[in-house]
Formats: C-alpha cells, sequence, structure tokens
C-alpha cells in the first residue's frame, strides 16, 4: 500500500509541472458551459432543465479527457527512457499500474474539483451524501479511465497509433454516449451503441446522484455495475499488459 | 559463491542477436568488470539481470531468485545506475534521490540524500529541474541513486561516463565504498583503465558472448609473451647475448630494436627479470636501462577478440 502512494505522490507531481495543458481543459469546461450550454440550452424544447443535464456531462467528458492524460505521460517517460528506472525499481507491476490508475483519478478530481464545487452550489446540492456519492462516481470511472489509457499505451507500444487511436475513441465516446444528450432523443442504432459506453453510465450515475429527473437517465444500479466493471477490466487489463508484454526500449 | 548465475541466457531484437546464450557466475562481494564495445551486449544483459527486459532464451538467477519466475525479488536485491541517466524533467535531483530513498525502503531517505548531494558536489543544484542540469550532474545523480540505496547487487552501466577525471575518482572511490561495504558489483564498461583499476573480474563480450573471465592479472598473464622488457646496454649487444636471452625459459620472442637495444616478449616479467639480470650479469653485459611493460587490457581484448575496443563502434543495439 506504502508503495501504491510513492506511485501516487510521483504522478500528482507531475499535474502540477502540466499546468498550462490542464488550464485548457479547464478553459473548454468553462467555456462549453458558459457560453454553448446556454445557447443550445435555449434551442432544446423537448427537455426540461436541459442546461444542468449539459453541464452535468461536460464535467464528465472533461474529467474524462484530463483522466485519459496518464497514457501520454507514458510515452512522454518512455521517450526520456524513464520507463526502465520504473521497470527496474522495487515495485511490482500491480503496485506501479493501480497507483497511476489511482493518481489519474485524483488528479482528475483535483483538477476539476473547483468547477464541480462551483456547479454544485450553482444548482444548489448541499447534501453530503448526494456529494460524497457523485465523488465517488467519478473517481471511479476516472479510475477505470486511468486504467483504459495504460492498457492503450502499454498494449500499443507507439505514440502514433495512441493518439490516432484516442482522438477516435475521443470522438466517438462522447458522441455516442449520453454525456450530452438522452439516449431517448438517440437514433435507434446509436442509442443502442451507447449501452456499451462507459461514458454514459458515468454520466447518468452522476446526474442521478445529483437528483437529476430520472425519466432520462440510465439505471443507477446497473450505471453502478458497469462502472464497477469497467474500472475493474481496465485495471486488470493494465496490470497483465504492464507485467506480460512490456519492456525497456523498443518504443516508437 | 555465485550470487548470480546466468545460464544460456539469450536476448534477441528481431533479427539481431544482442546476447548469445551467456553463461556467467559473479562471486559475491566482487567488482565484476563486463568489459565491450557498444553493442556487444553488455547493457542488455544488465538489463535482463534488472528484469526491465524478458530473455529471449535461458535465464538468470540473481540471489536466489529466478529473473523470469520471480523479478519482484530480484528486484529487491538490485539497483541500477543506466548509461543514461533516466531523470524525468519535472524532477529535481532532491526529489529524485528522496522518493528513490523512499520506493527502496532505505531509512532516513531525506538524510541519505543530502548527504549523497553534498558528496557528489550536487547540493546548489538539488532544486534544479533535471533538464537543466548538464550532462555531468545528470550522470552524477543516476550514480547516486544506486549509492543511496546500497543494494545487494549494485549494476553500474558506464558510471563515468561524461564525468570530468575529479568526478572519476570520487565515482571509483564510491563503488569501492559500496563494495567495502557488502555489495556486489557489476560495471560494465568500455574504458579499459576504468575496468583494470575497479575489477576483481573481467569479463570480455563482444557480439553477445562472454568470450573470457579471469582477473585483470591474469588475463594480462594469459597473452603469450605479452609482457615486454627493453634493455639498453653500454656497448652494442652481440648475436651470441640474444641467443643466450632466447635460452630462457618463458622469453617467448625477442627483436634487436638497435645496436644496443633489445625487447624480450615473456610471461609475467616480474618474476623472470631477476634471471635474466643473473644472465646478463654472467655475459658481463653493461645495462644502461630496464624498462618493463605488461600487457594492458586493450592488449587483451584484442587478443581475444581480434578487435580494437576503441575503434569497434557499432551501435548498441539494446535499448539505452
Amino acid at each position: 500500500m506504502t508503495k501504491i502512494l510513492l506511485v501516487i505522490e510521483r504522478d500528482l507531481r507531475s499535474l502540477m509541472m502540466q499546468k498550462s495543458i490542464l488550464m485548457m481543459r479547464w478553459f473548454y469546461a468553462i467555456v462549453q458551459i458558459g457560453i454553448f450550454g446556454l445557447a443550445i440550452s435555449r434551442l432544446v424544447t423537448a427537455m426540461q432543465d436541459y442546461y444542468t443535464y449539459y453541464a452535468m456531462g461536460v464535467i464528465v467528458m472533461t474529467m474524462y479527457s484530463v483522466a485519459i492524460f496518464t497514457g501520454y505521460e507514458i510515452y512522454d517517460e518512455a521517450d526520456e527512457g524513464y520507463t526502465e528506472y520504473l521497470l527496474s525499481i522495487p515495485l511490482t507491476r500491480q503496485e506501479l499500474v493501480l497507483g497511476r490508475s489511482l493518481a489519474g483519478g485524483i488528479r482528475s478530481m483535483v483538477f476539476m474539483a473547483p468547477i464541480i464545487a462551483g456547479f454544485m452550489l450553482l444548482i444548489g446540492i448541499v447534501d453530503p451524501v448526494r456529494v460524497a456519492i457523485a465523488l465517488v462516481a467519478l473517481f471511479g470511472f476516472t479510475f477505470g479511465v486511468s486504467g483504459l489509457s495504460i492498457t492503450l499505451a502499454v498494449g500499443l507500444r507507439s505514440g502514433d497509433k495512441f493518439d490516432i487511436i484516442m482522438g477516435a475513441l475521443d470522438a466517438f465516446i462522447v458522441r455516442l454516449s449520453s454525456a450530452l444528450y438522452p439516449q431517448a432523443f438517440m437514433p435507434k442504432p446509436i442509442a443502442i451503441l451507447s449501452e456499451f459506453n462507459p461514458l454514459t453510465y458515468a454520466s447518468d450515475f452522476f446526474r442521478w446522484s445529483l437528483n437529476f429527473n430520472t425519466r432520462f437517465l440510465a439505471n443507477p444500479v446497473t450505471a453502478l455495475i458497469v462502472l464497477v466493471i469497467f474500472l475493474t477490466t481496465f485495471n486488470v487489463a493494465g496490470v497483465l499488459i504492464y507485467e506480460r508484454s512490456l519492456e525497456g526500449g523498443t518504443w516508437r | 559463491m555465485a550470487i548470480v548465475s546466468i545460464r544460456g541466457l539469450t536476448k534477441r531484437y528481431g533479427a539481431n542477436l544482442a546476447v548469445d546464450h551467456m553463461n556467467l557466475d559473479v562471486r559475491e562481494g566482487e567488482i565484476l568488470g563486463i568489459l565491450g564495445p557498444n553493442g556487444a551486449g553488455k547493457s542488455s544483459t544488465l538489463l535482463m539481470l534488472s528484469t526491465i527486459i524478458k530473455p529471449t532464451e535461458g535465464t538468470a538467477e540473481v540471489g536466489g531468485y529466478d529473473i523470469r519466475t520471480n523479478p519482484y525479488k530480484v528486484r529487491e536485491l538490485i539497483g541500477i545506475a543506466f548509461q543514461e541517466p533516466k531523470l524525468f524533467w519535472f524532477n529535481t535531483p532532491w526529489q529524485i534521490l528522496n522518493w528513490h530513498g523512499k520506493v527502496c525502503g532505505i531509512k532516513n531517505p531525506k538524510q541519505a540524500a543530502e548527504r549523497m548531494l553534498k558528496q557528489l558536489n550536487l547540493w546548489e543544484a538539488r532544486n534544479k529541474y533535471s533538464h537543466e542540469l548538464s550532462g555531468g550532474m545528470k550522470k552524477r545523480v543516476e550514480v547516486a541513486k544506486v549509492m543511496i540505496q546500497r543494494p545487494k547487487i549494485a549494476i553500474v552501466d558506464e558510471p563515468t561516463a561524461q564525468i570530468d577525471v575529479a568526478g572519476k575518482y570520487q565515482i571509483w572511490d564510491m563503488i569501492h565504498k559500496l563494495r567495502d561495504e557488502g555489495s556486489t558489483i557489476l560495471l560494465a564498461t568500455n574504458e579499459l583503465g576504468e575496468a583494470d583499476r575497479l575489477s576483481d573480474r573481467v569479463a570480455i563480450v563482444y557480439h553477445g558472448r562472454l568470450r573470457i573471465l579471469d582477473t585483470p592479472r591474469n588475463l594480462k598473464d594469459s597473452i603469450p609473451g605479452g609482457d615486454v622488457i627493453d634493455i639498453r646496454t653500454e656497448s652494442p649487444i652481440q648475436e651470441s647475448i640474444l641467443q643466450q636471452m632466447k635460452q630462457i625459459p618463458g622469453v617467448v620472442d625477442f627483436t634487436l630494436v638497435k645496436e644496443s637495444h633489445m625487447r624480450l616478449y615473456l610471461n609475467r616479467a616480474e618474476k623472470m627479470l631477476p634471471t635474466i639480470m643473473s644472465r646478463l650479469n654472467e655475459l658481463d653485459v653493461s645495462i644502461a636501462s630496464i624498462n618493463m611493460k605488461e600487457p594492458s587490457l586493450d592488449d587483451v581484448f584484442f587478443h581475444y577478440t581480434g578487435d580494437v575496443l576503441e575503434e569497434s563502434d557499432e551501435p548498441d543495439s539494446a535499448p539505452s
């Protein structure tokens, strides 16, 4: 456990060094919620309080894009030859992967904390139980996304391929989810695909925990189960791929 | 007693055979110099022992633990200073050593980091980001990691590359001290002087294979006629004197460099010198000067590989 905490400490330190990139994400979230969200919600008449729905989705989307950073860091480390160092120190691969995934989750939470807090105050959510459930759900999701990011980065071993896949994944995972619009308004094929998307369940569970109207949301129990399966699957996959495939050198 | 046993260790990168069925035992408490040019397979061997890369074939036991089946236990015993410093750009020397100390479970990591930074003249630069450090400073931070860790088995890959002369002596002293405190040291180098000065035994590795392993003394003595004695006389040297010299057991060859200067090629010159002096005395030869030269590890390397170490500069196939 101490070793996992040390990995988290090291990864959190890197957050402090990437302020400009992360600030861009923050700026994106604020602009999306403050400008685009306000404008688009005036067009939407089929749904009550679409603005809140949209803002909650943007928060989860932004957390996804911060958590995915872990994979990019793995490539930075490979470029600088730092991967060999991490593989040489007395850490199990499990400690290394879990530490990094947890750090990815914590980083997303720390980074988005001011926006989440501001938003909760804005919509009047002060119930500590609801706030705690919402935060735990977000953390679980970002923990899983970091695991996904590690799995893909180590599995692909190519920065170019990772960039392309993450770009494509980012485009599809957002649009084929209920992050920005409810499943009820999606064309049937897209609604079916969104059923297999963890972002759908993370967004809807977050909304449910903040007391949003459940009419347009996925079942919270199902959402919780999917999130647990998601974070477990990709962290176990990350550990396995680290143990079996990762070696120093030979990265592109 | 072997603390590291390498058995048939092989690493292949595509079509390139970097390490070719290496067999080698490292004795507990020794400094084993691994000498070879870039691309000889030194780094790949050390990276496999550190469990950073996986063998294609064969295996090794480190402190009784198999690198394939018990890599975590191996990592608990090993500390490695890489050929290229592995410092992430956003870390400072202070953070690097402090974190390394903690993750390796040493007591008082802050105290150890401070002591080591001061010892290596890095204290003033302790809060600089690693990308702001000079090449020599980065290398010293890399070596410092192993020094504070004091592992059971320390691997140092070209520890003094890019380091000034004063710094080299300091690091050599620290390596000796580390050994004296109980560590076994694997020193990969392509600097002959470094291998000669530090190593209890030297393994010559070439094209992925171990060519020879012995003490520097025995390696030098193993070259037939490797020692050279230059004798200058007061008067011209007669042919009969040369023939007498050739009769001395152990003298492999001779040449007349000038009329009053002969050169003898032999083994164990230091042991043969009294006999030669005595024979010259019997022959009533007046000696102007005697100069004795033993073979260098460069000569040893050439003898066993047919190559000159400095000139062999193939790109390293191993990850650096």
